[in-house]
């Protein structure tokens, strides 16, 4: 029997994505890393699926959120997942730790960059081991970069400047999550594809902690927006 | 979508992405819009006034490329005022939209704008007129318009009523926008409304944490 994808020359998976997921931001702080995405799948410009929890727990210490193609993103999960599983066959009792995750998905993404049928993705995996913050990009084409904070899509443009001047590697929780908070208002504000419900998640020695989903507040009633009326630039 | 796409030769024009709507109710018009200018993935204007002046009673609502549309409704108010001024009285809703339609029609293979006129005349009252991108003129009771328009076609067939009272309209245009600047990428920000009536214009500022769905 010859089923059609045998047919066809190559099988092509994401050349352009479908269902995109919008900007994530981590930053390390002095007792793990925390990381912020919306939660938002977007269907070309529609805002199709609201309230989508991005944050997937890959182990104890490890967390791991991408923007990009989601299909590719639930995918990964799978993949991210198999490796524990595979481990358990070396009945050693040895975890992988994040930089395995890390690593493991920095091959992945290469390999299939060099088939030319990538994963649709910015990737963004955190975790804390031996007393250690991890955190790392992976992007679409294989690229991997240890980082003390990492921002994808529209963030890399806005919220680079807000991140060096109110960010340092050892500042508090409460502090990190003010600075992402700030971060995801203006992308709110000027990133189409964004949405102002977020969802914040870190890693500490204690392991993973993924919050609840949560509106930020944005500022629209300036007195220039209320006032501005086009008949005023016209009649006066 | 990676970096390269953003930085890539492709210019994306600058457009009003957006919803606009006008409906006419019992005495008058009210007319609604959303606050968002994009420029493909970014938001270039995020409190922007779509509801452009023509005339005293005469508004158009712009989408499509905002450089195409705002250069018709300038020539389009420079015609309308010398027209009013030999006229010494109002002018007719419709001699707007038809001068909007000849922009439209005579160069429809270079612009892309698609207009909402919508005002009120001593002639025949309130009036809106519908100009899609081919630059024909359709009179309708009620029009919606922009990207966002197509999210809300069924929420407005369902809902809309004929003779509907001032604070009827103002809460059906209210929720319709509300409801397309949910769904739609490209509308978003504030809800800008305007009343036209006989005797006065009243603008209304709906502040983001008033919009009915978000």
């Amino acid at each position: 029997m010859i089923f059609n994808s045998e047919i066809s020359a190559q099988q092509q998976h994401t050349t352009s994505p479908v269902v995109t997921g919008g900007s994530v931001i981590a930053l390390v702080y002095n007792g793990g890393v925390v990381i912020g995405t919306d939660t938002l799948c977007s269907y070309g410009s529609m805002a199709e699926f609201k309230n989508v929890e991005k944050i997937a727990q890959v182990s104890k210490n490890t967390i791991y959120v991408s923007s990009g193609e989601f299909s590719d993103f639930q995918q990964v999960v799978k993949e991210l997942a198999k490796i524990d599983r595979q481990a358990l066959q070396y009945d050693d009792g040895v975890h992988p730790s994040p930089r395995d995750y890390g690593n493991y998905l920095a091959r992945l993404s290469y390999k299939k960059r060099c088939k030319i049928n990538p994963l649709y993705l910015q990737n963004v995996i955190a975790g804390f081991h031996n007393g250690e913050r991890y955190l790392a990009l992976v992007d679409i084409y294989g690229t991997y970069l240890e980082s003390n904070f990492v921002t994808t899509g529209f963030a890399s443009y806005f919220c680079k400047a807000i991140i060096s001047n109110y960010w340092n590697e050892n500042c508090t929780l409460e502090q990190a999550k003010q600075v992402i908070k700030e971060c995801f208002k203006v992308l709110f504000c000027r990133d189409c594809r964004a949405h102002d419900v977020i969802q914040i998640a870190y890693v500490d020695e204690q392991g993973t902690h993924i919050e609840q989903p949560e509106r930020v507040e944005t500022k629209w009633d300036f007195n220039g927006f209320k006032t501005r009326a086009n008949e005023k630039l016209h009649t006066q | 979508m990676n970096y390269t796409d953003i930085l890539s030769s492709k210019f994306e024009p600058e457009t009003t992405g957006t919803t606009i709507m006008a409906v006419i109710y019992d005495g008058g018009l009210i007319i609604g819009a959303d606050s968002r200018t994009s420029s493909g993935q970014f938001v270039a204007d995020r409190c922007a006034d779509k509801i452009d002046y023509v005339h005293d009673r005469i508004f158009c609502l712009r989408s499509g490329s905002a450089a195409d549309t705002q250069i018709i409704a300038k020539y389009v108010r420079y015609y309308i005022d010398a027209h009013a001024q030999e006229l010494g009285r109002l002018p007719a809703v419709a001699t707007a939209a038809n001068l909007f339609r000849n922009f439209l029609y005579e160069y429809k293979d270079s612009l892309s704008a698609a207009i909402i006129v919508a005002g009120w005349d001593p002639y025949k009252g309130p009036q809106i007129f519908t100009l899609p991108l081919g630059g024909s003129v359709i009179e309708q009771k009620w029009s919606i318009g922009g990207s966002g328009s197509t999210f809300i076609w069924g929420f407005c067939d369902s809902n809309y009523k004929e003779n509907m009272t001032l604070q009827e309209a103002r809460a059906f245009v209210l929720h319709a926008v509300a409801h397309a600047m949910y769904r739609d990428g490209s509308s978003g920000g504030i809800i800008r409304l305007l009343n036209v009536t006989k005797d006065k214009i009243e603008r209304e500022f709906i502040d983001y944490k008033d919009v009915p769905v978000k």
